[in-house]
C-alpha cells in the first residue's frame, strides 16, 4: 500500500510540469461527489474545457425496481451462484504430439528399427500432467523381436513465460525374444523454449538402484517454407556412473543426431524423411566394443509426425 | 437528411445485397448469408430476436451460423434517442446465449454479459431486454457467451438522434465487417492453445528471404542477422494476426469479397458509410479508392469532420465516414485484413452490377524493434515521442496497478490533462509466466497509424486527428489513477493484464462518480482492443481537454503507453476486456464494480 502510494506521488510529481490551480479543483470536484452520492449527479461547470453538455442530467441508470443504494449495494458483492463464469479461463486441455512415428531402414548390416516418440499432456496453463515417451523396437533376425522404450509421466508447473519444471517417474524397459527387463527411476525436468527457438528437454533421474542419469535433447525448426521444414535434433545421455549391468560407462554414454525434413500438409500432419546417427561414446562404447557390438550406426527413415488434441 | 431518403437509401442497400444468379441456382434449397432486415427496437411494443443455428450459403459454402431472425449479421436494429428501447430475445439454440448492445448506457442488468449482467439466456427462454436510450449514434450488438460471435451472432446498432444530425449526408449504408469460419471456434480454440503459429501462414522462411529484405527495406545479411535477433528473442516478427485468411473468410454485411456486395448512391449524393467492425480477431484497412473519406462519427460518437484517405478499424470500434460519389462509375469498398492474408469487399456504384478494379493486397508487415519498445533503435519513434526533437524524451515509471489493493485516497489532487508523459518505462515486475514482457518502454502512438500503415502516401487516420464535436458534460479532470499493463503470453497463448487472467484477478473498483484515470501499458507485440462496459473512456491524444475523443473500444498498439479517463457513473458490475475474442477467452478480461466507496475511504469525505 505505502509503496503504491509512494509510486501515485512520485507519478504525480513527475507529472505536474504546470500544477493546475489545485485548490479550486479541489472544491469543485468534492462538490460533485456529494452532488454524485445524493443520486443528482451535477453538471459542473468549472473551466472552459468543461463542456456544454449535449444530453440532460437523468441520473444514473437502474435495473428496474433498484434504488441506488440497492445497485451500488450489489456491486460490491461477488456474483450470484447461478452465474456462471463470464470467462472460462482456466479449462483443462489434453494435448498429444506423437514427433516421431517411422521406419528407420540401417545402412549396414544392423537390422531395421521402428521407432516412435511423443509427448502429451493433460491440464490447465500453468499446471500439466505430461507424457513423454520414446522407443525403437527391431527384428534381430533369429533372435526374433527387441525393443526399448522410456516412459515418462510427470507433473510440470509453468515457472516462466518459457519454461515448465517437471517432476515425475521413468519406467525405462528393454525386451528381447526371452528376456524382459524394466527399471524405475525418479525424473526431474526442465523443458521449455531456449533463446533461439531450440526446444530442450533437460532430464535428471535416479534410478531405483541409486543410480543417477541424465538426457538432454535439443531440436530447431528450420522453415524452408511455409509448410516445409528442416529440423536438426540432438540427443546426449550422460550417467554419473559406471552402470555393469546395463552396458553403460561413466560419462557421455550416447549421441543421437537426427536430421528431418518435414512437410506440414496440416500443422497437426506432416509426413518427412531423414536421417539419424546413434553412437556410444567413451566408456559405455569400450563396453559393447568388449561385447563384440557395434558402437555407431546410421540410418534413413521416413514417418509422420501428428498430434492430437 | 429526411427519414424518407434514409429508407430510400437502406431499401437500395438491401436490395444491392440480392445474390448474383450463379450463386442464386447452386443455393436453391439454403439461404444465403447477408439477407438481414432493417428492426425498430422503439417502436411501441418492441421487436423480436429470434437466435437460431441454421444452414447458410457463406461465400457459396453450407455453413452453420447462429443466426439472429433467420441472417447473418442480424438485423439491423434502429433506436430513437430519448425513448426506451425494448428488445424480446428468444433463445433457440441447444445452449445459453446474451445479447451484450457494444457502446449503449444502460443499467447494468441490461448489458447481457454472462455471470456480470445475468445469467444468461437458457435454452428455449426468452429474456426481455428494456432501457431508456441517452445517446445516439452507430454501435453494435453480439453475443457475449463463449465464442458465439465467432459464429454470426452480431449485428448494427443505429440510434437516431433525438435533435438535428450534424451530419449532412444523401443516403446511408451500413458495413458490417467480420471474419467467419467453417471451422468450430472451440477447435480454433484449442489449436491457438496448443499450436503456436498454427493459422500464420506468412511467417519469415528461407523461400521469401526476399521477400523479407523488401519488407524490411534492408540487406540480406542484414535480414539473416535481424531474423536471428528475433529467434533469440523468441519472437515472430509476422505476429500480426493470430487468426488469419488461412481459415477465414473476410465478409462484408455477410458476404464475402468474390460476392461483392453492392451499395448504390446517385452521382453528387453524400453517402453515409457505418462501418462496424463486428470481427471477432481481425482488423481491417478501410479504404475506398479513388474516394476521399470524411470521417464524421468514431465510436457512435460525433466528431469534427476530417478527410482521409483510408483508416484501420480495430475490432469492435465502429466508424462513420461520408463519401460523394461524384460520377456514374464504380468505386470498390475495400477492406483489407491488417495482417494482408484477406480482405472484404463491395462496390459503391450508381446502379447493380458494376464493379471497379479490386486493389492488390499489399505485403505482409513485420513488426520492428520499435514494436518491441526499443527506443534506440528508432529514431522515427524517438522523434515521436519529442515532437520533433531528437533528444531522448525521460521515461517515467507507472507501477502495476494491484487489484488487490485499492489504495486510500485521502487527499484528492486532479491529475494533469495536457502534456502527460510520452514514454512509460517498464518496471522491474516481469508479471510472472502469464507475460512475456517484451516493451522495456512504452509511449504515446495516438499519431501512429499503426503497423504496415502510412508508408504508401495515403493519408491516414489516427487517434490524433479524432475530436469529439462537441464537449462532453463530464469533462472533470481524474483524481485517482490506475495503471494497467496489457500482458500474454503468446507461447502458451495466455493472456491477461498485470500478467493475471480473469480467473486469477479480483474485481477492480470504481467509487461512484469519481473521475479517474487508466494507463493502459501495452507489453506485449500485439495490438488489442480494449473495451469498458457501460460507461466512456475519453482518449487522451493531446488535444484541448474538451476535445478528446469519447470511446467504447480503444486501439492499444504494441508498446503503446495510452491513457484513457473515465467518469464511473454506472453503478454496478461491468465487463472490461480485450474484445478479441480468443484473448478474452484466454483471460483478458476484468470485472470492473462501480462501487460507493473504496476499502480504506470514508463513505463520507469529511468524516
Amino acid at each position: 500500500m505505502l509503496k503504491l502510494e509512494h509510486a501515485a506521488v512520485m507519478t504525480l510529481v513527475a507529472l505536474c510540469v504546470a500544477a493546475p490551480s489545485s485548490t479550486v479543483w479541489a472544491q469543485e470536484v468534492e462538490k460533485s461527489e456529494e452532488g454524485v452520492e445524493k443520486g443528482e449527479e451535477e453538471v459542473d461547470g468549472g473551466e472552459e474545457d468543461v463542456g456544454g453538455g449535449e444530453e440532460e442530467d437523468q441520473g444514473p441508470l437502474l435495473p428496474e425496481g433498484m434504488t441506488l443504494d440497492e445497485v451500488l449495494d450489489r456491486a460490491e458483492k461477488p456474483a450470484p451462484e447461478d452465474f456462471p463464469d463470464p470467462v472460462p479461463d482456466d479449462q483443462f486441455r489434453f494435448f498429444l504430439l506423437v514427433d516421431q512415428l517411422e521406419y528407420r531402414y540401417d545402412l549396414e548390416d544392423e537390422p531395421d528399427q521402428v521407432g516412435t516418440e511423443l509427448q502429451g499432456y493433460v491440464g490447465g496453463d500453468y499446471n500439466r500432467l505430461w507424457l513423454k515417451s520414446e522407443g525403437e523396437a527391431g527384428w534381430q533376425g533369429d533372435a526374433g523381436f527387441e525393443g526399448e522404450s522410456e516412459n515418462d509421466l510427470v507433473y510440470g508447473r509453468l515457472i516462466s513465460p518459457f519454461w515448465h519444471a517437471q517432476i515425475g517417474a521413468q519406467y525405462a524397459n528393454e525386451w528381447t525374444e526371452d528376456k524382459y527387463e524394466d527399471i524405475w527411476a525418479g525424473a526431474l525436468a526442465l523443458q521449455g523454449l531456449a533463446p533461439g527457438m531450440f526446444e530442450l528437454d533437460a532430464s535428471l533421474y535416479v534410478t531405483q538402484n541409486l543410480n543417477m542419469l541424465a538426457d538432454l535433447e535439443a531440436e530447431y525448426d528450420i522453415r524452408i517454407t511455409q509448410r516445409l521444414v528442416f529440423q536438426p535434433r540432438v540427443e546426449l545421455s550422460f550417467a554419473a556412473q559406471d552402470i555393469e549391468e546395463r552396458g553403460i560407462g561413466v560419462g557421455l554414454t550416447k549421441v543421437v543426431g537426427d536430421l528431418r525434413l518435414r512437410y506440414e500438409v496440416l500443422r497437426e500432419f506432416a509426413p518427412y524423411v531423414g536421417a539419424r546417427y546413434q553412437g556410444l561414446t567413451f566408456e559405455t562404447a569400450d563396453l559393447a566394443e568388449a561385447e563384440g557390438e557395434d558402437t555407431s550406426r546410421f540410418f534413413v527413415l521416413g514417418g509422420v509426425r501428428f498430434a492430437v488434441y | 437528411m429526411s427519414r424518407r431518403s434514409f429508407v430510400k437509401g437502406a431499401a437500395a442497400g438491401l436490395a444491392g445485397l440480392a445474390i448474383s444468379p450463379s450463386l442464386q441456382a447452386k443455393s436453391k434449397p439454403k439461404g444465403v448469408a447477408g439477407n438481414f432486415s432493417v428492426l425498430d427496437a422503439s417502436k411501441p411494443g418492441g421487436i423480436d430476436l429470434y437466435i437460431e443455428r441454421k444452414d447458410l450459403l457463406i461465400d457459396g459454402k453450407v455453413g452453420r451460423p447462429i443466426t439472429i431472425n433467420g441472417s447473418i449479421p442480424g438485423p439491423v436494429i434502429r433506436m430513437k434517442e430519448g425513448r426506451e428501447a425494448l428488445m424480446r430475445v428468444h433463445n433457440r439454440l441447444g445452449e445459453s446465449t446474451s445479447i451484450h448492445w457494444h457502446g449503449m448506457l444502460v443499467p447494468f442488468n441490461m448489458d447481457g454479459v454472462p455471470g456480470i449482467s445475468f445469467p444468461g439466456i437458457d435454452p428455449g427462454e426468452t429474456f426481455t431486454y428494456k432501457f431508456d436510450v441517452r445517446q445516439n449514434g452507430t454501435y453494435w450488438y453480439h453475443s457475449h457467451t463463449g465464442l458465439q460471435e465467432q459464429l454470426g451472432h452480431y449485428g448494427q446498432l443505429i440510434v437516431e438522434p433525438e435533435d438535428d444530425d450534424p451530419v449532412d449526408y444523401d443516403v446511408e449504408h451500413t458495413i458490417v465487417l467480420s471474419d467467419w469460419t467453417f471451422e468450430d471456434p472451440t477447435t480454433a480454440f484449442k489449436k491457438l492453445k496448443t499450436m503456436e503459429g498454427y493459422y500464420n501462414f506468412q511467417r519469415p522462411t528461407i523461400a521469401n528471404l526476399d521477400d523479407q529484405v523488401k519488407a524490411t527495406d534492408k540487406g540480406l545479411m542484414e535480414v539473416i542477422g535481424k531474423r536471428l535477433n528475433w529467434d533469440w528473442m523468441r519472437m515472430d516478427p509476422t505476429d500480426i494476426a493470430d487468426i488469419t485468411g488461412s481459415t477465414y473468410t473476410y465478409l462484408l454485411n455477410g458476404r464475402s469479397a468474390r460476392e461483392n456486395p453492392t451499395f448504390t448512391a446517385e452521382p453528387g449524393q453524400k453517402v453515409r458509410f457505418r462501418i462496424t467492425n463486428a470481427a471477432t480477431m481481425s482488423y481491417f484497412d478501410f479504404r475506398i479508392p479513388g474516394l476521399p473519406m470524411t470521417v464524421v462519427n468514431a465510436d457512435g460518437q460525433n466528431v469534427e469532420p476530417v478527410e482521409t484517405d483510408e483508416l484501420r478499424i480495430a475490432v469492435a470500434e465502429t466508424y462513420d465516414v461520408v463519401v460523394t460519389l461524384p460520377d456514374d462509375k464504380a468505386y470498390t469498398v475495400f477492406a483489407e485484413a491488417m495482417d494482408r492474408s484477406g480482405y472484404a469487399r463491395g462496390t459503391l456504384a450508381p446502379k447493380e452490377g458494376m464493379a471497379a478494379k479490386v486493389p492488390e493486397l499489399r505485403r505482409r508487415p513485420m513488426l520492428t524493434m520499435a514494436d518491441m519498445g526499443m527506443v534506440h533503435g528508432s529514431m522515427k519513434m524517438a522523434k515521436k515521442a519529442m515532437g520533433g526533437e531528437m533528444e531522448m524524451a525521460k521515461p517515467v515509471k507507472y507501477e502495476a496497478h494491484d487489484e488487490a489493493k485499492v489504495s486510500p485516497i485521502k487527499n484528492r489532487t486532479e491529475l494533469p490533462v495536457k502534456d502527460l508523459p510520452t514514454m512509460v518505462e517498464h518496471g522491474p515486475d516481469e508479471h510472472g509466466p502469464g507475460s512475456i514482457t517484451m516493451a522495456k518502454n512504452a509511449y504515446r502512438q495516438f499519431d501512429e497509424p499503426g503497423v504496415g500503415l502510412g508508408d504508401d502516401n495515403r493519408r491516414v487516420l489516427s487517434y490524433g486527428q479524432l475530436k469529439v464535436l462537441e464537449t462532453p458534460k463530464d469533462r472533470r479532470p481524474p483524481t485517482r489513477e490506475i495503471n494497467l499493463h496489457l500482458t500474454g503470453n503468446m507461447h502458451q497463448y495466455i493472456w491477461g493484464f498485470n500478467g493475471k487472467k480473469w480467473s486469477e484477478s479480483q474485481m477492480i473498483r470504481f467509487k461512484y462518480g469519481e473521475r479517474l484515470r487508466i494507463n493502459m501499458i501495452n507489453d506485449t507485440m500485439m495490438n488489442h482492443p480494449i473495451h469498458l462496459h457501460g460507461m466512456w473512456m475519453d482518449l487522451y491524444v493531446g488535444h484541448e481537454y474538451g476535445k478528446n475523443p469519447r470511446k467504447h473500444t480503444v486501439n492499444v498498439q504494441p508498446a503503446e503507453l495510452l491513457t484513457v479517463d473515465i467518469t464511473a457513473d454506472a453503478p454496478g458490475q461491468w465487463a472490461f476486456h480485450c474484445h478479441l475474442l480468443y484473448h478474452m477467452k484466454a483471460g483478458m478480461f476484468r470485472t470492473v464494480a462501480v462501487v460507493r466507496d473504496l476499502e480504506g475511504e470514508p463513505i463520507d469525505a469529511e468524516a
